[in-house]
């Protein structure tokens, strides 16, 4: 790391002494960049978030060349961290320590806390934001990755969190293939509620189609996905006219409740939380789970667990609705590119740059495709790579246009790990769901002071 | 001082430089760090000033008078005869008329705007982007989202932007973006219901296995003391396995163990047991695992001390008792642990304290779980401050839960001293005096 930085630290030098001498000469001159990329929660599949950034300095090096600049960019990546806690507690580390990374893929939600510390530079300081590739992005992606009117960020992919069904048990409890092809609309239009999939789920435990616990199989650790449980029983992260972050008590203890109710039903394990990921994505992809949901990249990841076949296997729709207050919802949790404050300026405007081209639709529909995210722009439909993937294609239509994101504000984290305590003590049966809102509460309210609106 | 405590002095002064520099100086920036409110956000190396849309609402709840508030967002960028002037002396006069002529006198709201502005110029265009956004930034008259490094900067903005001298306070204070002195972490600690779930938590964590490290640590040490040497040798050379294990690869072992596909698992379900994970499944199994993998650990150094303590004692005094007819028990009982009680007060305090502040292996094996029934209070406080899913990373309230802990700690050393009675424990032999 050191090394990396004390590398990097030499190359900028030399770049800029090589600029002095030109300028003085009035002649060509050389620059050599080390630019480091490091990706969160990345895997093999998603190797395009760093490779789309070394493709992008090649075309930018030839764009140099052309105008008789000898530019030489070394991308450095690295997209290998344990978890996301691993990788966010080591760029912040490295921030504090002036050893950050040039460019970094992270969450939507680390925009907020790292522009106030300063960790990063806004894009819009270097993009024009209404010329293509960027004016193609769709607008309310290109929100997602703004922060207090200010460009921030690029969005990196796009994705959103559907419900997934095995269908093979849901026709051993009795619905035919046209009521399963059903489903997704009936979620979408309220009719078929969490309620439907606690019964359906407890018939398939009953009936012995599935084993006990398995009947509705959540995700095992914290995430974007418990916040769409919680939107599903009418609450509200944000509320916009005020910009303050919102707990709403009542949405939050029946959140609470559905997933007690599933425990005590025997379809859901009370230990599931801290269930080993692979383990999980296993047992999901070859049909020992009734009812799940996880994302729209586990397509591709049920494939690695050997179900090819997953057009006749599973059916997918939005998260049904909790009651009538709520709403039947998905969150997109767009990973993005951002820049981080770098004593060179020559290099902050050199990365803002590559993320700008690695941007454009064909770069980003290798991303899309290989990792089965969904794309960020309007242009990429015309890529046939893109428009030719039924997954792409019908996920974008079925889940994209009803979902929402979580919101940028610099004290989401705290909010979002203390709804997570709480779902964790009232599921294990530490707390009962009402105790376990009332702890929410004090947590909130002492974190967030005036910035929380309790409903 | 004589000259040869001056060696000895020097000699020591490795030792002196590490304590210090791996000791106290965490303890005392745990101690700073306990006393402020920083976090992800705030960063660590201070602050500067930028006012952002946030900050403009934070303002507005807290009272701030509608004009000024209108004074810093309004402000703008602003086609004035000044930026004019910049613009001509950066890209040339026939830039600026044609510019002036389009546009003077107007105010725009975001940059955005005047960059869209700028890109209209058609006889005289600024090409490049950077340029353009350059050449914006010679408009510039608010103050909204730049970010002052330092106070004089920020407080020279504000008179630019004459806004009121009583107004001015208010709107440092929330422009700051560094950690501010507080004391409010330990109020709020101590209103939390968890805390008190980590402090039960860690009690249990704490008695269990410390219970269980002494006594079968005891248990090892005799039992292999009156085996031939060789097999003696041979069991505390396995009993020693875990603690020279990389914790790592002991915990992937425990998990491969205890998994649901894992090895007891897999040998119960042959007796009809279905198959669950031995680690997670209740409090009692987690706390179970918990208390296994640190005793094992914690108990092969106890071993150790306990045997070689056994060794000095003089074998005279067993060859003695077994004339006088003492059976096993009885020499254990009344020679043996007698003379134990100094190494297993040591062995007692000494792993009291690290298991108070150890955590890697529960964070490793259950990580809290389930539902933070195994989240013992120095795990708290590494999730806190440097580790968990949202990267919100609170230093101080993290560092407030290590102070605590560093006071608990001290407060059960002396517990100790006064319960093993450590005075007399040291006294010097009446021989010496």
């Amino acid at each position: 790391m050191t090394t990396l930085v004390s590398k990097l630290r030499q190359s900028t030098a030399a770049a800029v002494l090589a600029l002095t001498a030109a300028t003085v000469a009035g002649e060509a001159f050389a620059k050599d960049l080390t630019i480091t990329v490091w990706s969160g929660g990345s895997n093999d599949s998603d190797a395009y978030r760093w490779e789309a950034i070394e493709m992008a300095a090649d075309i930018l090096e030839r764009e140099a060349a052309i105008l008789g600049e000898d530019l030489n960019i070394t991308v450095e990546s690295k997209g290998q961290f344990g978890n996301w806690q691993e990788f966010k507690q080591a760029v912040t580390l490295a921030a504090e320590a002036g050893t950050a990374p040039n460019i970094v893929v992270t969450s939507h939600l680390d925009i907020a806390p790292w522009s106030e510390a300063g960790y990063i530079v806004p894009v819009e300081e270097y993009l024009d934001i209404d010329a293509w590739p960027l004016s193609d992005i769709y607008p309310n992606i290109m929100e997602i990755a703004a922060f207090d009117d200010v460009q921030w960020g690029l969005p990196q992919d796009a994705e959103s969190r559907p419900f997934f069904f095995w269908k093979d048990t849901l026709k051993k409890i009795g619905y035919s293939d046209e009521d399963i092809a059903a489903i997704p609309a009936r979620v979408e239009a309220g009719e078929y509620t969490l309620q439907n999939v606690l019964e359906d789920a407890k018939k398939a435990v009953d009936m012995n189609v599935v084993e006990e616990g398995y009947g509705f199989y959540p995700r095992v650790s914290n995430g974007p996905d418990y916040a769409q449980f919680y939107q599903s029983f009418g609450g509200q992260l944000l509320d916009p006219d005020s910009g303050k972050l919102v707990l709403d008590k009542k949405a939050m203890e029946e959140f609470y409740q559905f997933f007690v109710d599933a425990v005590d039903a025997g379809i859901t394990r009370k230990n599931h939380l801290g269930t080993d990921w692979g383990q999980w994505y296993n047992e999901v992809a070859n049909g020992k789970a009734a009812i799940w949901h996880g994302g729209t990249w586990h397509y591709g990841r049920y494939a690695q667990e050997g179900n090819e076949d997953f057009w006749n296997t599973i059916e997918f729709s939005l998260i049904p609705a909790g009651t009538e207050n709520g709403r039947a919802n998905t969150i997109t949790h767009p990973l993005v590119y951002l820049i981080t404050d770098n004593a060179d300026d020559e290099a902050e405007e050199i990365a803002a740059n590559l993320v700008k081209i690695a941007s454009e639709p064909r770069l980003n529909t290798l991303h899309a495709i290989k990792s089965n995210h969904l794309g960020i722009s309007r242009q990429q439909s015309n890529i046939e790579l893109y428009s030719n993937n039924r997954w792409a294609d019908e996920a974008t239509d079925r889940l994209l246009a009803h979902a929402n994101s979580q919101p940028n504000h610099v004290n989401y984290g705290a909010y979002s790990e203390a709804l997570f305590k709480g779902l964790e003590a009232a599921w294990t049966g530490t707390k009962t769901p009402a105790e376990a809102v009332a702890e929410v509460e004090v947590q909130m309210k002492a974190t967030l002071g005036d910035e929380l609106i309790v409903r | 001082m004589q000259r040869s405590s001056w060696l000895g002095l020097a000699f020591l002064s490795p030792a002196l430089i590490v304590v210090l520099l791996f000791f106290m100086v965490p303890v005392v920036l745990t101690g700073f760090f306990a006393f402020t409110n920083m976090s992800t956000a705030t960063g660590v190396k201070g602050g500067e000033y930028v006012l952002n849309a946030s900050g403009l609402r934070a303002l507005a709840d807290a009272g701030l008078p509608a004009n000024t508030l209108d004074q810093i967002e309004g402000a703008g960028y602003r086609v004035d005869a000044g930026g004019l002037e910049a613009l001509a002396a950066e890209f040339g006069q026939p830039t600026a008329d044609e510019f002036g002529k389009l546009h003077a006198g107007e105010v725009f709201t975001k940059r955005r705007d005047i960059e869209r502005a700028l890109k209209g110029l058609r006889s005289n265009p600024i090409r490049k982007t950077r340029d353009r956004k350059a050449a914006a930034e010679l408009f510039k008259r608010s103050m909204m989202n730049e970010r002052f490094p330092t106070l004089p900067a920020f407080e020279a903005a504000l008179e630019e932007a004459k806004i009121p001298q009583a107004d001015r306070p208010l709107i440092t204070k929330v422009a700051y973006t560094g950690w501010v002195w507080t004391a409010e972490n330990f109020g709020f600690l101590l209103s939390l219901e968890s805390t008190w779930q980590y402090a039960k938590n860690t009690g249990i964590y704490v008695v269990f296995t410390l219970s269980f490290n002494v006594l079968f640590g005891l248990f090892l040490a005799i039992a292999t003391f009156y085996l031939p040497a060789g097999q003696a040798s041979t069991f505390r050379a396995i009993w020693f396995l875990p603690r020279i294990l990389p914790p790592v690869l002991y915990i992937v072992m425990w998990r491969w163990f205890t998994w649901d596909t894992g090895f007891i698992s897999t040998v119960l379900s042959s007796f009809g047991v279905a198959p669950k994970n031995w680690m997670l499944d209740t409090e009692f199994h987690a706390w179970t695992t918990i208390v296994l993998i640190n005793g094992f650990v914690g108990a092969s150094m106890g071993m150790i001390v306990f045997s070689s303590a056994i060794r000095a004692i003089p074998s005279s005094m067993l060859y003695a008792s077994e004339v006088d007819g003492a059976n096993r028990l009885q020499q254990i009982w009344h020679i043996i642990l007698p003379q134990l009680r100094w190494p297993i007060l040591f062995i007692t305090s000494y792993q009291t304290m690290s298991l108070l502040t150890s955590f890697e292996y529960i964070y490793l094996a259950t990580d809290g779980g389930p539902g933070g029934a195994t989240e013992v209070w120095a795990l708290a406080a590494f999730h806190t401050a440097l580790n968990n899913y949202g990267g919100n990373l609170q230093y101080g309230l993290g560092a407030t839960y290590a102070l605590l802990l560093v006071v608990i700690g001290l407060m059960a050393s002396l517990a100790y001293l006064r319960l093993f009675n450590f005075r007399n424990l040291l006294i010097k032999p009446r021989i010496e005096g």
